[in-house]
């Protein structure tokens, strides 16, 4: 059975019987190709002082829903518990005590259902978190723009056997890339027809049509804020702009890393966080570690799914990590 | 008389703890009779003749008298004031070919990004358990006359998203099901509020995600409401009372007088949080919202607040699909004394500010607060308005005469918007406006600025 939609249509029986399409040789390939950049990531990371560290699973709170998308809650003891779906509260308290920091984090999100079709969105997936401490977002987009490169450049070369069987072709990424604030991605967007909410995210389609216009991997910077999370730092100078970046793949394949300059000040993340309807008693943790000072961080997240689906240059995510789990389908 | 279920409300109200006051005095001092006949009667109460009475005996003429002083100035002192020239019903009469009557004036409306069979909405009451037992027979009701309906604060939490907490109190999902369900055809929508309580267990993004609402959500019927203080009680948090076993299921999520784990009584208050806000706050709040929820209608929903002007041209600026104001005079489930009596602004009064912004503004607003009859309406939608929210009448109906009531009591609303709209020689309710209503006191007229009845 299929479900048809627009955009992608979910191969439900192929992921209910998982375990036969695991032993295909497409899938195989795939596997080794995201074993073969994992490899690469770490071995960057670690020769540029990063430190790894094993990833929280489950919390207290975890970063409040992202467009949308719900959290999973679990009995803890008694006490409700959280599963991750973003482990960024946790990378500021960790960047502030060693520096560098990075971990292969599993985050759960419960997209809403039209995030199914879309052809890159998991229910489940991992992110490669990275912050580091004292530094500024511009010096987070230029870790991530060489972290990238290098990536795709290595996997090219070492994975070349792999990539052949799969058809595919990667293009030479060399950094420094190219960078819009978000205000010239929509009047970008308009002059192509599109007329979008100059204060929201940019949605996916459109998203996805940009980046086949600009045809390089790009920055989309300087986000409006309420379009994203409480802890994006507002620019003093730019009141309502914030100092954040999503990093672009190349070819329509849509966003490659997430990240910011981070909020860090007690005050300002406290009536950052009501924008949420939230009452911040739940970040107590959190916010008691911001009263106390932490140092101010900038960091950013690779979707390894997302990177996995651009370096094979699938059509869609689920073909790009072991066991996936596509928003409202049941499946081992 | 069938004075059972109404009875059965009242007795309930009685036997609660405390409550012995209240019910009398809710009983004298707000029209039960009058919403209890409406959901009874059906359209026969809009022509106030019983079955004793035959027409040619009865004498009857304007009810005159208010029942009891106000403390400030009410709606009872604006009236709906026909001309007698009226162009409009020209227009309509060419459009017919013949005289236009009452029953020609099309209710049909669109407000807050929704289309309804007429300019009401019924307003999102919360947890409070003497409405959330009636709640599915207004879903229904209202489901069915096309009119959009709120689900309050608290429910989920308080009653439980998907499953009952306990057997006699329908949980947030029926509320919502049975609305959506029971819709027919293009009107209609639901628009749900999410308390910071809620919050914690994020609500709305659960109804985003949730696969039996998705296809609502896809047609457009779905909103989300952000509630920014209530008349009876603005500028502070949801007050209710709750028996032992709910508070120790919700001494994680809410503040209660007393530690249910350690003080062992039959009645707590459970409070809530008014939530801070300042225009950064309340603006990227609606940014968020639009952001994270793109295919569902952004609601704004306020107390009577001094800044009632400011927040609305946030909202507006914002892009927000509609702004609620609820008078002073707004129902509640529970509300500190002090509160009922001194704080906020008369419903007449948000109508007047309102009045001066709507040129200004593009925002659609609804306000509440006792109405009750259709002249509440039209008087409302005088004022620039979209729509009329009602919430305790349909409570009373419920109570009357189950879902049966509540359809009467809307199709009395109903003649009656068509009558006094029709009066005044508009076809179209959204042709209502100022030079329809005059106050009663010249001052008033002039502040609100509207005609006095003095010319």
């Amino acid at each position: 059975m299929c479900v048809i939609n627009m955009m992608f249509t979910v191969p439900v029986e192929e992921l209910e019987k998982y375990y036969k399409t695991v032993r295909t040789e497409k899938t195989g390939i795939v596997l080794r190709v995201q074993a073969l950049a994992g490899r690469v990531v770490r071995d960057w990371l670690d020769s540029h002082g990063f430190l790894e560290l094993l990833p929280p699973i489950i919390g207290p709170v975890t970063d409040p829903g992202i467009r949308g998308a719900k959290q999973v809650s679990i009995d803890y003891y008694g006490r409700e518990y959280k599963v991750m779906s973003s482990a960024i509260l946790y990378k500021q308290m960790l960047a502030t005590a060693f520096g560098k920091i990075y971990f292969f984090s599993p985050n759960v999100r419960l997209e809403p259902l039209e995030a199914a079709t879309t052809g890159r969105h998991l229910a489940e997936f991992v992110q490669i978190d990275i912050e580091e401490a004292d530094v500024d977002y511009r010096a987070a987009m230029s870790t991530a723009e060489q972290l990238l490169s290098h990536t795709v450049n290595t996997v090219a070369k070492e994975g070349a056997h792999l990539l052949e069987k799969l058809g595919r072709k990667l293009p030479n990424f060399t950094p420094p890339f190219k960078k819009i604030t978000h205000a010239e991605a929509v009047e970008i967007l308009r002059q192509h027809g599109e007329n979008l909410n100059p204060s929201a995210e940019i949605p996916w389609p459109q998203e996805e049509k940009l980046s086949k216009i600009i045809g390089e991997p790009f920055f989309i910077t300087d986000y409006p804020r309420g379009a994203r999370g409480f802890y994006d730092r507002e620019d003093p100078d730019r009141p309502g702009i914030l100092k954040d970046f999503d990093l672009l793949y190349p070819e329509g394949y849509g966003e490659a890393a997430s990240g910011a300059e981070r909020e860090y000040e007690y005050s300002k993340v406290l009536a950052r966080l009501r924008e949420s309807g939230e009452n911040p008693a739940k970040y107590g943790w959190y916010l008691e570690m911001l009263r106390e000072g932490i140092r101010p961080t900038s960091g950013f997240g690779i979707g390894v799914e997302r990177l996995t689906r651009y370096l094979c240059g699938l059509r869609a995510i689920w073909e790009a990590r072991p066991y996936p789990k596509v928003p409202g389908v049941y499946s081992p | 008389m069938k004075t059972s279920p109404l009875l059965g409300l009242l007795l309930n109200l009685i036997r609660k703890p405390g409550t012995l006051g209240s019910a009398a005095k809710f009983a004298e001092q707000y029209p039960l009779a009058d919403v209890y006949s409406r959901a009874s009667k059906g359209r026969a109460a809009v022509f106030p003749l019983t079955e004793l009475d035959e027409f040619g005996k009865a004498l009857l003429g304007a009810p005159i008298y208010k029942p009891a002083p106000t403390r400030h100035d009410t709606l009872d002192s604006i009236l709906v004031v026909p001309p007698l020239y009226t162009p409009l019903r020209l227009k309509k009469m060419e459009e017919l070919m013949r005289e236009p009557v009452f029953s020609d004036v099309e209710t049909e409306c669109s407000f807050g990004g929704f289309r309804s069979t007429m300019p009401i909405a019924v307003a999102s009451m919360g947890s409070t358990p003497v409405w959330n037992k009636v709640s599915l027979m207004v879903s229904r009701a209202a489901a069915e006359a096309g009119i959009p309906m709120g689900v309050g604060e608290n429910v989920a939490t308080v009653w439980g998203y998907s499953k009952r907490v306990k057997p006699s109190q329908p949980c947030f999902k029926e509320r919502v099901m049975t609305y959506l369900e029971n819709l027919k055809g293009p009107h209609g929508g639901v628009f749900i509020q999410q308390s910071v309580e809620d919050a914690y267990d994020e609500l709305w993004n659960r109804v985003y995600s949730d696969p039996d609402i998705t296809p609502y959500i896809d047609e457009g019927k779905v909103g989300f409401e952000i509630k920014l203080g209530q008349g009876a009680k603005p500028g502070l948090g949801g007050e209710t009372l709750v028996d032992r076993e709910t508070a120790l299921r919700l001494s994680q999520k809410y503040a209660f007088d007393a530690d249910p784990q350690k003080v062992v009584k039959q009645v707590y208050e459970r409070h809530s949080a008014p939530g801070t806000f300042t225009p950064e706050i309340l603006g990227s709040m609606i940014r968020l919202m639009h952001n994270n929820y793109p295919r569902a209608r952004v609601w704004v929903k306020m107390g009577p607040y001094r800044d009632l002007e400011k927040v609305a041209e946030l909202c507006s600026a914002e892009r927000a699909d509609l702004l609620w104001v609820d008078g002073k005079e707004g129902g509640t489930g529970l509300s500190p004394v002090a509160a009922l009596k001194d704080l906020g602004l008369p419903l007449v009064a948000c109508l007047g500010r309102i009045l001066k912004l709507r040129h200004r503004l593009s925002l659609d607003f609804i306000c509440s607060g006792r109405l009750v009859d259709g002249g509440d309406i039209v008087k409302v939608l005088c004022f620039g308005c979209s729509a009329a929210g009602l919430g305790r009448p349909f409570v009373v109906a419920a109570y009357s005469n189950g879902v049966e009531g509540v359809r009467n009591y809307l199709e009395t609303l109903r003649v009656e918007v068509q009558l006094l709209t029709s009066a005044v020689g508009k076809y179209r309710v959204s042709d209502l406006g100022p030079e329809d209503i005059a106050a009663t006191d010249p001052s008033l007229a002039r502040e609100l600025g509207i005609d006095s009845v003095y010319g």
